[in-house]
């Protein structure tokens, strides 16, 4: 929701920069509600990295469609990073962007929440029941959640908030964290595949006993996971072992580690085998899905993902309609904010060329994950990816990992890398 | 032993990126860490701060190397070729 001063903020900014419209939804000009117009009106809805990279590369032609951005909030909190503003390791304002509309000169903003898409009507319906129409969609909306571990209920503000959604939760996430006493157990449930930024259920692992650690508090964390494996899983173990001596432990889906009831009054949980584990600190990372939106508008596939051309990214099943990042199967790539960077690129460059009737560009796809251990051991995962001969799949050209034998200076320099990659990405498409 | 480990390095990738992608779109990926106009910033290097033939050395440096830093990770897709095509890019053909 759109915070008070955010939005008074945000309304001088349109008295300050007239080339720059900033409405709310009940004041959509009766431009905005036509569906006749020179130019192909192109609409974002989120701003995210998907939204916000897409927004960065049409915008450069403006002169050939009309761009609309609907975002119903003006500040954003990263995913990335936000791991160690849990654990005290950078400040929360680190994750945290304005969004700065006097970036922009040629585009109109709609400072709104949206109900719903209507394909057949080319048209998205507002929180005030306006018809937004459009030429092309595109939609970038993040991850949805799944409440199906009994006794969970991820809005429920008595328990551990899952901090997977970049909200304000962060703070009550920190503020049960340093509750913490001595010999206090924490225990993290890992969902299951497919879900946003793979490697993060293990190292917020590492970065909650870090914070511990630097407490000095005899702690246990348990990861329940369930799943079998995890990417980096070689790395990850090792700094269990060299950097917290064993203070962490797995627990796999065929061992007993899926957990399937939770008991918020006596702080337990239940798994797949039966067993039950008593936490102090019970932070459970829901199954996901598509997006509400996604959902409600019914765009999804049968396996609850987007299925889109590869190509363009616009839906299988829905002309005109592009969706980018977390809510689709992008085959080998994973929900990570460096995918979306890299799909929202191939996709606005796509449209671009759809727009001036020029062929399409042949995608390839980067994705880097960093993970940390420490505020100065980070390690990655790296894979190019391209389309299969059929052009209809995303496939990876191998993907590779940090080395195990990295040295204090290695795992620095990973360190930065990472701390660079984030700087580079927000400053493109937030400053 | 060290140009059979580079070899077997080589061929653990499936497949490989050489002359069948644009450089221009593989470029888009690179500013994701380098900037969208290569400056770098306080963690990253700058490529515009490089000569066109360092940027070339290095990278072709990164092509052979046997170690797992990300730069040298994610360049072994390219051939010499890729990365002349990409300098010409990044710094013009002169």
């Amino acid at each position: 929701m759109v915070e008070n001063s955010a939005r008074r903020k945000f309304l001088k900014k349109i008295g300050l920069y007239s080339s720059f419209i900033a409405l709310s939804s009940s004041f959509i000009p009766r431009g905005l509600q036509s569906k006749v117009k020179s130019k192909p009106r192109v609409v974002i809805i989120g701003y995210g990295i998907g939204g916000a990279t897409c927004l960065e590369y049409l915008v450069n032609y403006s002169n050939y469609m009309e761009i609309v951005l609907v975002e119903q909030n003006n500040k954003t909190q990263t995913c990335p990073l936000s791991n160690l503003v849990l654990s005290d390791i950078i400040s929360y304002k680190r994750i945290v962007h304005e969004f700065d509309y006097n970036k922009f000169k040629n585009i109109k903003f709609v400072n709104s929440y949206v109900n719903k898409v209507v394909p057949y009507k080319k048209a998205v319906v507002l929180n005030d029941d306006t018809k937004l129409y459009y030429d092309y969609l595109i939609l970038s909306p993040g991850v949805g959640f799944k409440n199906d571990i009994e006794g969970y209920n991820y809005k429920d503000k008595e328990i551990v908030p899952h901090c997977w959604d970049g909200s304000k939760n962060i703070i009550d996430f920190k503020r049960r964290l340093n509750d913490l006493e001595n010999n206090s157990t924490v225990i993290i449930s890992s969902p299951d595949y497919p879900y946003r930024c793979p490697p993060a259920p293990y190292e917020r692992a590492c970065l909650l006993a870090n914070v511990l650690q630097r407490k000095k508090k005899k702690f246990k964390v348990l990861i329940l996971d369930s799943k079998d494996s995890f990417t980096k899983k070689e790395n990850f173990q090792n700094e269990w072992k060299t950097i917290y001596k064993d203070s962490i432990e797995w627990v796999s889906r065929s061992k007993g580690g899926q957990v399937v009831y939770y008991d918020k009054r006596n702080k337990y949980v239940k798994t797949n085998s039966g067993e039950i584990f008593k936490g102090d600190f019970i932070n459970i990372i829901p199954n996901q899905t598509t997006s509400d939106l996604i959902s409600k508008s019914e765009l999804n596939s049968k396996d609850s993902w987007c299925s889109i051309n590869p190509v363009t990214f616009e839906l299988e099943n829905y002309k005109n309609i592009f969706v980018v990042g977390d809510s689709i199967n992008a085959w080998d790539m994973p929900k990570s904010a460096f995918s979306a960077n890299s799909q929202a690129k191939v996709l606005s460059l796509n449209l671009i060329n759809r727009i001036l009737n020029k062929p399409f560009i042949d995608p390839v796809f980067l994705n880097t994950c960093y993970s940390f251990s420490t505020s100065r051991r980070a390690f990655s995962i790296s894979s190019w990816y391209k389309l299969n001969k059929n052009k209809n799949k995303i496939v990876s050209l191998g993907s590779n990992t940090s080395s195990l034998d990295y040295s204090e200076g290695d795992y620095l320099r990973e360190t930065k890398e990472a701390y660079g990659w984030y700087d580079s990405l927000v400053k493109s498409i937030y400053y | 032993m060290k140009i059979i480990s580079i070899f077997l390095f080589l061929i653990s990738f499936k497949f490989t990126i050489a002359g069948e992608i644009e450089v221009s779109i593989i470029l888009e990926n690179c500013k994701s860490c380098h900037g969208e106009n290569y400056e770098g910033n306080e963690y990253i290097s700058s490529l515009k701060m490089l000569e066109k033939n360092d940027f070339i050395t290095r990278m072709n440096d990164y092509i052979i190397r046997n170690d797992s830093e990300v730069m040298s990770r994610i360049s072994k897709v390219f051939n010499k070729s890729d990365i002349l095509k990409m300098a010409d890019v990044i710094y013009g053909r002169k």
